[in-house]
């Protein structure tokens, strides 16, 4: 093989490698969802209730305990889960039970859930659930216009009332 | 059904799987490097330079890297517009640097999965190869993880998928369960903070990345770190022309938290398990992800296990030194593992530099091109280093190139201008070099006499290196020996002597300031007598001791000569020890084994460099001691020489025994 031929197949081999690593770098194109459809989303982190009210002490049990632990409550730490159902369409498409976090089952829930939905208008319902009894006390219903590829977020935020929806 | 059975019956069919599979990948691999062989030739094949490729892509990582660092700025809405500022406003440098930076960086995992791959198939990982193939799993995370969270730097769209995608991944954990995508769940949740964390994972994770590189390569003997030049430049122009035929851009305008991601034009090199995740589950990515790195972690132990031998030992010529070689090890690595100086290049069986000589024994030749080493050759007795492993103990040779400071080895004729007997079995040869060509060499290296039937027989220099008029050997007579029997009964002045040289890498080390202790055991005065009178030639004023070891006052043949230099030199001290003396000799000096005459007046050896030139009886004799006594690895220099009838007793060659000299 002569040289001028050499060099031009290294420049050929050369040039499938930069094609090659020039291609895959960005292709072929990921459809992550299609384009007539939205996301919902459902995430927050919410500290259910205490499992067991917190009690007074007696002044007996006071006495018993070091002065600097002296504290009027008694207040188990152990949480209750928080059980949380969505609803679309009139469908419940998932009920998640999250228990607390911690070794001491003290910590706040957490739940993420990520559903892909067709785009246009849907009825959206939720209900949360943060006591020992499982009684749903937060609810929330919306009627969603979501648009192709936008996003409803429905947090919880109890200071603020319960869910919150945004789009 | 016999169950008991069932373990034995997957192992062989995953053997077989195994086997095929190398087999085939081996079929692949010498049809690619034959292809690429006639385009790059030999020397410059691409295939042959994997891992030091990667490497040199690091480095072209971490350049572009540093020049865009320069020029980011940390937080949500700087970010987004200082990349663009490099992409559009200072495209021709800072945006062709982007560019470079992300190709790069993609070029590097090709590069790498081909390396990993090529070591596979050739069954490259097991045994002692474990540390490296381990260690680069490790790399492999920490170069996936480096380009990941480079992703998430420029904050667009394609940031926002890979933040987005990596919470969402992680938050399958049980440890998170949720709480990570909460940092990007909306607009507002991602503050400036980011950016600081992001940029110091981004350096830290490559800082790492090179030190676990580095201790990647370290149980490589003189591994190849960067490709040869004309590919290191062919793939940095490679880069460049797709820079600029294919400049990288920002996707999709800056990130929107409450939009979501429809198409992504995804980097598949890094992120093809992000796709996985929303096809399968998070869960089931982590399984395939963990099950694929305990799989690649555990693959060194796993079947089909070798029959664990202790190894063998291999006779190097033209060192004429012994060095351990491990089973599976090839003997290229064997021999730059203890420092012997063969010639080499590609290591793939590719360009043929490490081709040698098979004197004496078995191996297994290994996988190379037939250009490389033809039949003929192989019927010749010819092998390829870098290939061929040991199936027993071997007997190789090699073609030097140079010896250590670069002395040229040759041949050289030389006539014997004088000859005397210093004792009753040790002949002076004063050798003229034809063309007064006397080689430059270092004080402490060999010749070799070349025997006209090809044969060869080492002798230290006895001259310094300045004595330029000649050079003087001396030759201890062995019984039966064929040249030291013509040396006493044969050779006259007058006659002809081929040699090659210099050879060795045994010499006086200059660079220090310790005293030094020489131990020499009969003729191992020669290479003593030459690194004393180099010293004294150059002015070296440490402290020199010198212990002469031989069994009675006749073996003692030149003693007149460093009892000489004591008497001129305040630096210089010698003491002879007799191991046997007769009666006869009136001996009233040192008396029983050198190395003992040494510990009884040295208890702590760690300030000394010591030489010792002798038998490797004594040698190994006195080593142990030594190191007992605190002397240090790297300041004892050995010059042992033996017969070696274990590996080839025909030859009866005198060779070094192991170690580093």
């Amino acid at each position: 093989m002569n040289t001028i031929a050499r060099y031009a197949i290294q420049g050929v081999l050369y040039a499938a490698f930069a094609a090659f690593v020039g291609y895959f770098s960005s292709a072929p194109t990921y459809r992550h969802i299609e384009p007539d459809e939205a996301l919902l989303r459902l995430s927050f982190s919410h500290a259910g209730e205490r499992k067991q009210p917190c009690r007074t002490r007696t002044p007996e049990e006071l006495a018993k305990l070091p002065p600097n632990m002296r504290a009027p409550l008694d207040c188990p730490r152990e949480r209750a889960d928080v059980t949380v159902e969505l609803e679309l369409d009139g469908k419940l498409i998932h009920r998640v039970v999250a228990p607390p976090t911690g070794l001491a089952r003290d910590g706040a829930s957490t739940v993420y859930r990520r559903v892909v939905v067709a785009a246009g208008r849907h009825q959206v319902r939720v209900r949360l659930s943060d006591n020992p009894q499982g009684v749903f006390n937060y609810t929330a219903e919306r009627s969603v216009d979501l648009g192709a590829g936008r996003v409803l977020l429905i947090d919880f935020n109890a200071a603020a009332g319960g869910f919150v929806f945004r789009m | 059904m016999d169950y008991g059975k069932w373990p034995a019956t997957i192992f062989r069919k995953h053997n077989g799987v195994l086997r095929l599979i190398q087999r085939s990948g081996r079929w692949l691999f010498h049809r690619a490097d034959a292809l690429f062989n006639r385009a790059f030739g030999e020397r410059l094949n691409p295939l042959y330079y994997l891992g030091a490729t990667a490497y040199w892509l690091l480095w072209v990582v971490v350049a572009t890297g540093i020049y865009l660092y320069i020029f980011f700025r940390t937080g949500v809405e700087e970010a987004y517009a200082s990349v663009e500022y490099l992409t559009v406003e200072q495209w021709w440098l800072g945006g062709v640097m982007r560019s470079v930076h992300r190709y790069a960086s993609d070029a590097m995992v090709l590069a790498m999965g081909l390396h990993l791959t090529r070591h596979f198939v050739f069954d490259s990982y097991r045994s002692f190869r474990w540390f490296s193939w381990v260690s680069g799993v490790i790399l492999l995370w920490l170069t996936y993880a480096s380009g990941i969270n480079g992703y998430m730097l420029p904050w667009d769209r394609m940031a926002q998928f890979v933040v987005i995608a990596t919470a969402e991944w992680f938050d399958a954990l049980p440890v998170f369960q949720g709480t990570l995508i909460r940092n990007f769940i909306a607009e507002g949740a991602v503050n400036d903070r980011l950016w600081s964390l992001l940029s110091f994972i981004h350096i830290g994770l490559p800082l790492a990345l090179l030190a676990v590189l580095w201790i990647h390569t370290q149980r490589v003997p003189h591994a190849n770190t960067n490709p040869p030049r004309p590919i290191a430049a062919s793939v940095i122009v490679a880069l460049v022309v797709l820079a600029l035929a294919r400049p990288v851009t920002s996707q999709g305008g800056p990130a929107d938290l409450s939009a979501a991601i429809t198409t992504i034009d995804l980097d598949w090199f890094y992120l093809a398990a992000y796709a996985l995740i929303y096809r399968w589950t998070p869960g089931e990515v982590w399984w395939l992800v963990g099950g694929a790195t305990a799989l690649f972690l555990l693959a060194p132990w796993l079947p089909p296990k070798r029959v664990r031998r202790e190894g063998f030992h291999m006779l190097v010529h033209p060192d004429n030194r012994i060095i351990p070689v491990r089973e599976g090890e090839r003997l290229l690595d064997a021999a730059l593992r203890e420092e012997i100086p063969v010639p080499f290049d590609c290591r793939n069986g590719g360009c043929g530099e490490c081709k040698g000589s098979l004197l004496y024994g078995r191996v297994d030749y290994g996988d190379y091109q037939d250009t490389a080493l033809t039949g003929e050759e192989r019927r010749n007795g010819k092998l390829l280093l870098c290939c061929a492993t040991p199936l027993s103990d071997l007997e190789i040779e090699y073609e030097p190139e140079e010896m250590p400071g670069g002395a040229p080895v040759r041949i050289y004729t030389a006539r014997v201008a004088a000859m005397k007997r210093l004792t009753h079995d040790v002949m002076q040869l004063i050798l003229k070099v034809e063309g007064d060509e006397v080689p430059f060499f270092y004080a402490g290296q060999y010749l070799n006499v070349l025997l006209p039937d090809g044969q060869k027989r080492s002798f230290s220099f006895a001259t310094a290196p300045h004595q330029r008029d000649h050079i003087e050997l001396q030759v201890r007579w062995i019984p039966g020996g064929l040249f030291t029997t013509h040396v006493f009964t044969g050779m006259k002045e007058g006659d002809l002597v081929r040699f090659e040289g210099p050879l060795g890498s045994f010499f006086l080390r200059e660079d220090s300031e310790k005293p030094i202790i020489f131990v020499a055991g009969a003729t191992g005065f020669a290479p003593v007598k030459s690194m004393v009178e180099h010293a004294f030639h150059v002015g070296l004023k440490r402290r020199m001791y010198l212990y002469w070891g031989a069994r009675s006052l006749r073996d003692l043949y030149a003693a007149d000569l460093p009892r000489g230099w004591e008497r001129e030199h305040e630096n210089f001290r010698f003491v002879p020890v007799l191991s046997e003396p007769k009666p006869e000799d009136n001996w009233t000096g040192r008396t029983g084994l050198v190395h003992e005459a040494i510990l009884a007046d040295f208890a702590d050896l760690s300030g000394h460099q010591i030489y010792a030139c002798g038998s490797v009886g004594m040698v190994q004799a006195a080593h142990p001691a030594f190191m007992a006594h605190g002397m240090s690895e790297h300041d004892c220099f050995s010059d042992a020489f033996v017969l070696a009838p274990r590996i080839r007793t025909v030859t009866a060659d005198m060779v070094r025994l192991g170690g580093r000299p």
